[in-house]
């Protein structure tokens, strides 16, 4: 009984550190990249920049339509009310 | 011979309306601000109309020169808690959207760990920005300070998909916030004496454990190419 128990802890340690593993691993990678911009890596930009190669400076404005491009319609969010009193 | 022939007029007309109607809603640093009439007592709308000038410096702070964020139309102001019990007590607020990309990394972490990286990458440094308006911050009648993100949820966002955001909202009061920016207190007094909850679209999801670390990614990030204005400094 005491081994049966033993190997089952040894083997629940094991799924236990292989998952905080995975986990680490998961968030060092999205940790280092620095491209989470959504509208910054829209292709605009990328084609703007590849058909002069001058690469030419982009306004918010610029970032704002590439957002409408985006837009995948009205996303459903908390309204304020559930969170502030005016 | 008219001075304006009328095809050309009525042509110029139709691309006016055209351009109107095509062209997208772009809301500027001011719509930010929440309007003065929509608070419903004397001390907030006191609050509005005296910071106003700085509180439009900080919007445009915020549209100039970090344009990966978008404030909520009209809630960069001084609401209150709805959980808070009694008294009046007026939070310096700031409600962000985050234009985040679909990431499949940010995807598999457990939704806590997903909180806690958004709210130390965004919460924690916007916080820090509105803690350093000190004409706001130490007016008597600001309780506090509060920071709302809100970030598309992973997998939700694409054609054919009902797209939903996560929205965090955190609010604390002044001395908390100060001693923990000062490295005074560590990150899990912080997170105790804070009130914060999750809401998954519109469903409340509560209070989830909270892990905060460092995280330099707001203020350092850059925007290949990108050009504020003229006359902007960013710091």
């Amino acid at each position: 009984m005491r081994a049966w128990v033993s190997v089952a802890a040894f083997f629940g340690g094991v799924m236990l550190l292989t998952g905080a593993c995975a986990t680490s691993e998961q968030w060092a990678e999205w940790r280092s990249h620095t491209t989470h911009f959504a509208s910054g890596t829209h292709g605009m930009f990328s084609l703007r920049n590849n058909n002069d190669g001058s690469n030419p400076k982009v306004s918010r404005t610029d970032i704002e339509a590439a957002r409408q491009e985006n837009w995948w319609g009205k996303a459903i969010t908390v309204s304020p009310e559930q969170i502030f009193q005016n | 011979m008219s001075r304006f022939d009328p095809k050309v007029l009525g042509g110029l007309l139709l691309a006016g309306v055209l351009t109107v109607a095509v062209a997208p809603a772009l809301a500027g640093p001011e719509d930010a601000l929440m309007p003065i009439e929509k608070y419903t007592t004397a001390k907030a709308k006191s609050l509005a109309s005296v910071h106003r000038a700085r509180l439009l410096q900080f919007s445009e702070e915020i549209y100039n020169c970090m344009p990966w964020l978008s404030v909520y139309p009209g809630r960069l102001g001084f609401p209150k808690d709805l959980d808070s019990k009694g008294g009046d007590d007026r939070y310096l607020s700031t409600w962000i959207f985050i234009d985040q990309r679909e990431d499949p990394a940010f995807a598999a972490l457990p939704q806590d760990r997903q909180v806690s990286a958004m709210f130390s990458r965004y919460g924690v440094d916007m916080l820090r920005r509105m803690a350093a308006l000190p004409e706001i911050v130490e007016d008597g009648n600001v309780a506090g300070l509060s920071v709302v993100l809100s970030w598309p949820k992973p997998g939700t966002f694409g054609p054919g998909k009902q797209a939903i955001n996560e929205t965090f909202a955190l609010f604390v009061d002044k001395a908390t916030l100060s001693d923990f920016l000062a490295k005074a207190i560590p990150a899990r007094e912080f997170t105790a004496r804070s009130r914060f909850k999750l809401f998954d679209g519109e469903q409340l999801v509560g209070r989830v454990p909270l892990e905060v670390w460092e995280d330099s990614f707001n203020s350092t990030y850059k925007v290949a190419n990108y050009e504020p204005p003229k006359g902007v400094q960013c710091q």
